[in-house]
């Protein structure tokens, strides 16, 4: 099976780069030839009732000339991207390049095309991901659509280069379209001139690696009344620096141990002969966890990548609404990343939402574990998690008789609605939502 | 449009021109280059375009049925072709070239729609249906891409005229060479200036032109190898001409058990012995091989009645016996481009009748029928004894081809003849006797083939049958006997063909073991040719018997294969049944793709304009107590939610203990409005009663509050 499995992923390799190979090397009329031949061969093999191999002779006459042509394109460029730091997923994202004609001759009539790093999975990510695929789609159903592109990270687009002068440079505006997060990788750019007849052409390769952080696809959300109220930070107005009601002086009190030095009343210290503190007004703010369900097998999975877009909409939100948040997943370990109210930006919680993985080799209760040691100190919970089995349903009932007021979100396959979320509901509290991928935003709007 | 002016009405013209179309692609053409002169649009939608190419597609389904099912090149087919053997025959081919050669016209409401769209592009949704009913149930692929067909068009319309008949001329290429260039012109990149890109468009042409030389050499040599390759491969046909044996090879002769005719006598016991395709009248001994005689001159056209499927081949004799045949032609007229193959017939065979449409016939003077026009022919053979198609024996002629014997054969036959012992004063019967008793008597049948039967320089193979191996299989039987007939001066042939022996149902059928060679013996008498077969009846068990493990696989296969090609073929009258029964299957698709959604907007229409339409909830009894609530000084305001409000408005002390129980109205009121599903029966009557009881309770804390 295995011997039967690589013999596919070599077939998808070859095919996949030959289409890459042909959408870049052959124009629009190009590829319109080429679909032309192939129709003109297959009925031109009778020439008796039809004369469509005089068409075959002539279209692949033309072919030929075009491929032929690309084989004297002689040329010498530099490259630079002004490229922004981030982009996000879903969203155009639109630079300039500067291209510098290094040759003698003045060139004109040039198209500029990005390469990217080879995007093909290795076998055990192509594997895996066909495994789930297969499992989750029958084969010859219609109804269930299969994951388009699921390996793609962006779309490209092509920009036509101003004529260059000897040792001239210009600008061209490009534009790509990411389709996932995390870091996209340039290697280079490609300098392409076409033959006479604008079929097929020619490519010089220039290298300019360079990387751009893609965020995660975000959704709006409605106006949010989430779970829970204010409630007493330790920590106060540490985390909260210049925002709120800070630094109101309350009382003097006496020393208790674990109080900050910087609180000491020096002066009554001196006056009394013990410690004296100063008291200040407690510090009360609505502190949310934002749990990510990051078990997965596959990692290329399009439910966590819509679980990390619903976080990442979630963590948008919030950031807004002057409270902090608690970033809650487990990756190679488990982590919390806290913002709001100066500790951390959005765009920083969005990097941290871009990076993350799928975590293969460890129990859903790691997360259980860091979720629970967190449940004291915050004033409500919004689980995303990808399905609806006993590992989760622990989780929940456990926040819940802790008292933690919860919002799960629970994000299913494409075409799995309530059932692809593997277990039965008892919603009486109205705190389960199901996300159907394909069908997030209008599943968050419900909210 | 995005292709540059008249291009596509070029192109058009072009497709039409070399189609016969020349009208209907000019008119096509001027419809769609007209957009550039007028700003009349439409306003279509993704729906619209959907319905129009299902328009299409149900418009090519339909003339890919009528092309197939077309028996007599009327209707649209004759209208637009004139009647030839190969467009009334030939179903398969013809179908798959007419398809594709009115596409242009077939598509045209695709391109005509989006050339007189607003937006001049197609969705790309429209042409795939799976993608439709992906689109429909949420899926947003490929939503908003949009595709300018334009181009597509023209390449369809260059490939469409490219299909007709190959009669050798270059009037395509050159065409379809200026429309490329004409096309190419405005694709040039602005690098290469007008110079190098004419040089290079005359090297496409050099190099264009020098390929279909070169394809059409190879496709001669290809097509005459294949037919060779097919030719040793699949089932043998008969050669009218000639009849190459298989005496002196080595080995085991293989026969299959394949069913290759089938007979069906009108009366019982009207089914003839044997089946004869042909006979030939020079041995070439060399070769083992039996000649005609003729060559394919000799073939002269029959004539057929005027209903066009009687052929009457010996006028005026009268036939008592009816059989119905079915056979299959195997081989392929070059000539005609169709299907061909000589006609196993009964002897004596007078008349052919109930013979399909457009068929050739034609005959040679040794009584062979070589028919053109369809792979599987169903007909009625009249025959009865007496006169047949066979010219007589050319015994006063110089040739005396029916009575020549090669001489290196002469002293085995004399030998045999002498080992006869026939007296000097026998007559013709009586010899013809004591040949056949020589062979029952001294030799045996045998499909096998030894290193006795291999021809040396000194003795032939047929001369090592009479003599020394005396077993052999028909053919030397046959020719044997046809040698022994002349050298005893009786005017013999060597026939080929089947012997009928096997019935089945109420009929016979003759497999591919069956095919026989015998003779014919020329009665001075009678002046006729007779059927004379010296062959041991012990042939057909020896065939039988080695393939009857494998007999009914070879009948289940033969079967599948004589239906299909009974459809094929259109001898079965199924294929008129589908055709006829596709029409009210298409109107009321039709129906549905032109009118469904005028009568939707109608239907739309229709409900707007009456008063109270069902709207999902508006009986719910909540309203009354929403009314009761508002009358009481708290209205609800622009916007606010109902639960809201009636917290709100249930905020006195006297209506506290409604607030519960006025909540869960809300929620069934909800449901009742909004749930695709409703409220179940009790539910509803729940709804009902509360708000009753509700209503009391306001009521009564309203009274003591004036009592108050």
């Amino acid at each position: 099976m295995t011997l039967l499995y690589q013999f596919i992923y070599w077939n998808y390799r070859v095919t996949s780069g030959l289409w890459h190979w042909s959408r870049r090397r052959f124009t629009r009329a190009g590829l319109c030839a080429v679909v032309a031949l192939l129709a003109t061969g297959a009925v031109g093999a009778d020439v008796e009732n039809t004369v469509s191999f005089q068409s075959f002779a002539l279209l692949l006459a033309m072919l030929l000339l075009a491929v032929g042509f690309s084989f004297r394109f002689r040329g010498k460029f530099s490259a630079h991207r002004l490229l922004p730091r981030i982009g996000t997923a879903g969203l155009p994202l639109p630079y300039r390049v500067r291209i510098k004609n290094l040759s003698p001759n003045v060139q004109a009539g040039l198209t500029l095309l990005e390469n990217l790093a080879d995007p093909r999975p290795s076998f055990a990510d192509w594997l895996g991901f066909q495994l789930a695929e297969g499992k989750r789609v029958r084969p010859f159903r219609f109804s269930q659509t299969r994951s388009r592109n699921p390996f793609r990270r962006a779309n490209l687009s092509e920009a036509e280069i101003p004529p260059l002068l000897p040792n001239g440079e210009v600008e061209a505006l490009m534009q790509i379209f990411p389709l996932r997060r995390g870091i996209l990788h340039f290697a280079g750019v490609t300098v392409a001139r076409p033959d006479a007849f604008n079929l097929f052409r020619s490519f010089i390769k220039v290298s300019a690696p360079q990387n751009v952080l893609i965020l995660p696809r975000r959704y709006a959300l409605p106006p949010l009344a989430l779970p829970g109220a204010a409630r007493f930070q330790q920590g106060g107005v540490a985390l909260a620096t210049n925002v709120g009601s800070s630094e109101e002086f309350v009382a003097l009190r006496d020393y208790r141990h674990g109080d900050p030095l910087r609180h000491i009343h020096w002066r009554s210290w001196a006056k009394t002969g013990k410690p004296i503190v100063k008291e200040y007004e407690d510090e009360f703010f609505v502190r949310h966890a934002l749990v990510l369900d990051t078990f997965d097998q596959e990692p290329n999975s399009e439910v966590l990548e819509e679980a990390v877009s619903v976080a990442a909409s979630f963590a948008c939100t919030i950031l807004t609404q002057e409270s902090l948040l608690d970033l809650l997943f487990v990756g190679n370990q488990s982590y919390c990343f806290t913002a709001g109210r100066g500790l951390a930006h959005a765009d920083q919680m969005l990097e941290i939402l871009a990076s993350v993985k799928n975590c293969a080799d460890k129990k859903f209760e790691t997360l259980e574990h860091l979720v629970l040691n967190h449940a004291s100190s915050v004033s409500g919970c919004i689980c995303v998690l990808q399905c609806w089995d006993d590992a989760r349903k622990s989780l929940v009932e456990k926040l819940k008789l802790l008292g933690v007021p919860l919002l799960v979100l629970i994000v299913v396959a494409r075409g799995e609605g309530i059932s692809g979320a593997g277990g039965m509901f008892t919603d009486s509290e109205g705190i389960l939502r199901i996300l159907e991928v394909g069908k997030i935003e209008e599943g968050l709007a419900k909210l | 449009m995005k292709t540059p002016p008249l291009l596509l009405f070029a192109a058009l013209l072009f497709w039409g021109w070399l189609s016969d179309l020349l009208l209907v692609g000019a008119v096509m053409g001027a419809l769609l280059e007209i957009t550039r002169l007028t700003t009349f649009r439409w306003e279509l939608d993704d729906t619209d375009f959907n319905r129009i190419w299902s328009f299409c597609v149900v418009l090519n389904l339909v003339l890919i049925g009528y092309v197939f099912t077309n028996n007599d090149a009327g209707g649209i087919n004759g209208m637009f072709h004139g009647k030839t053997l190969a467009t009334a025959a030939n179903s398969g081919v013809l179908t798959a070239i007419r398809f594709l050669r009115w596409l242009p016209m077939t598509t045209f409401p695709f391109i005509f729609a989006q050339a007189f769209n607003e937006r001049p592009s197609v969705p790309l949704t429209a042409v795939s249906l799976v993608l439709r009913w992906r689109r429909r149930h949420g899926d947003r692929a490929f939503a908003g891409r949009y595709l300018d067909i334009s181009h597509s068009y023209f390449f369809v319309c260059l490939f469409s005229a490219g299909v007709h008949t190959n009669n050798g001329g270059q009037i395509y290429f050159w065409g379809l060479f200026v429309l490329l260039a004409w096309a190419l012109w405005f694709v040039r990149s602005p690098r290469f200036g007008i110079i190098p890109w004419l040089l290079a468009l005359s090297a496409m042409l050099a190099i264009g032109f020098g390929e279909m030389a070169g394809l059409n050499r190879a496709q001669g040599i290809i097509q005459n190898f294949n037919a060779q390759l097919i030719s040793y491969f699949i089932s043998q046909r008969t050669d009218p001409l000639q009849s190459m044996t298989s005496m002196g090879r080595i080995g085991l002769l293989k026969l299959s058990a394949k069913i290759v005719i089938r007979l069906e006598p009108r009366q019982p016991g009207d089914a003839p012995a044997y089946l004869r395709e042909a006979s030939y009248r020079n041995y070439a001994t060399q070769k083992m091989t039996w000649f005609a005689g003729g060559g394919t001159k000799d073939f002269e056209p029959l004539t057929v009645e005027q209903d066009d499927t009687t052929w009457n081949l010996l006028p005026g004799k009268k036939a008592a016996s009816r059989v119905n045949i079915a056979c299959y032609l195997n081989g392929w007229s070059r000539e005609l481009a169709a299907p061909e193959g000589v006609l196993p017939l009964p002897g004596g065979c007078a008349r052919l009748e109930n013979v399909p449409p457009y068929m050739i016939l034609k005959a040679n003077q040794n009584g062979a029928v070589l028919a053109a026009g369809r792979g599987l022919l169903m007909f009625d053979a009249a025959f009865g004894r007496g006169a047949s198609l066979d010219s007589p024996p050319d015994v006063d002629t110089t040739n005396h081809y029916d009575l020549s014997v090669p001489t290196n054969e002469i002293p085995a036959l004399q030998q045999v003849i002498s080992e006869m012992q026939i007296p000097a004063d026998a007559n013709e019967l009586e010899r013809r006797r004591r040949i056949e008793q020589f062979f029952a008597n001294h030799f045996t049948y045998s499909i096998w083939q030894g290193t006795d039967k291999l021809a040396t320089p000194s003795t032939t193979p047929l001369t090592k049958f009479l003599l020394t191996s005396r077993s052999g299989h028909c053919e030397y039987f046959a020719s044997a006997t046809v040698l022994l007939l002349r050298q005893l001066h009786i005017p013999a042939r060597y026939a080929v063909g089947y012997s009928v022996h096997e019935p089945r149902g109420s009929g016979f059928v003759v497999r591919e073991r069956d095919a026989h060679a015998w003779c014919l013996a020329w009665n001075r008498t009678t002046k006729t040719w007779e059927d004379f077969d010296t062959t041991p009846g012990s042939w057909i068990k020896v065939e039988g018997a080695r393939t009857a493990g494998e007999e009914w696989l070879a009948d289940l296969k033969s079967w599948i294969t004589f239906q299909f090609a009974k459809f094929r073929w259109r001898q079965a009258n199924l294929q008129q049944y589908i055709f006829w029964s596709l029409i009210p299957v298409l109107v009321v698709l039709l129906y549905f793709i032109l009118f469904r959604r005028r009568g939707k907007l109608r239907r739309d229409v229709k409900n707007k304009n009456l008063p109270g339409a069902p709207w999902p909830g508006l009986d719910s009894e909540f309203y009354q107590l929403e009314k009761k609530l508002a009358a009481r000084g708290a209205p609800r305001q622009p916007g606010e939610p109902m639960a809201d409000w009636l917290e709100r408005a249930l905020a006195e002390p006297l209506l506290n203990d409604l607030r519960s129980p006025v909540r869960e109205l809300l929620r069934l009121h909800n449901a009742h409005r909004f749930d695709p599903s409703g409220l179940s029966a009790e539910k509803r009557q729940q709804l009902k009663l509360e708000v009753t009881a509700c209503l009391e309770k306001i009521s009564t804390a309203d009274t003591a509050k004036k009592l108050r």
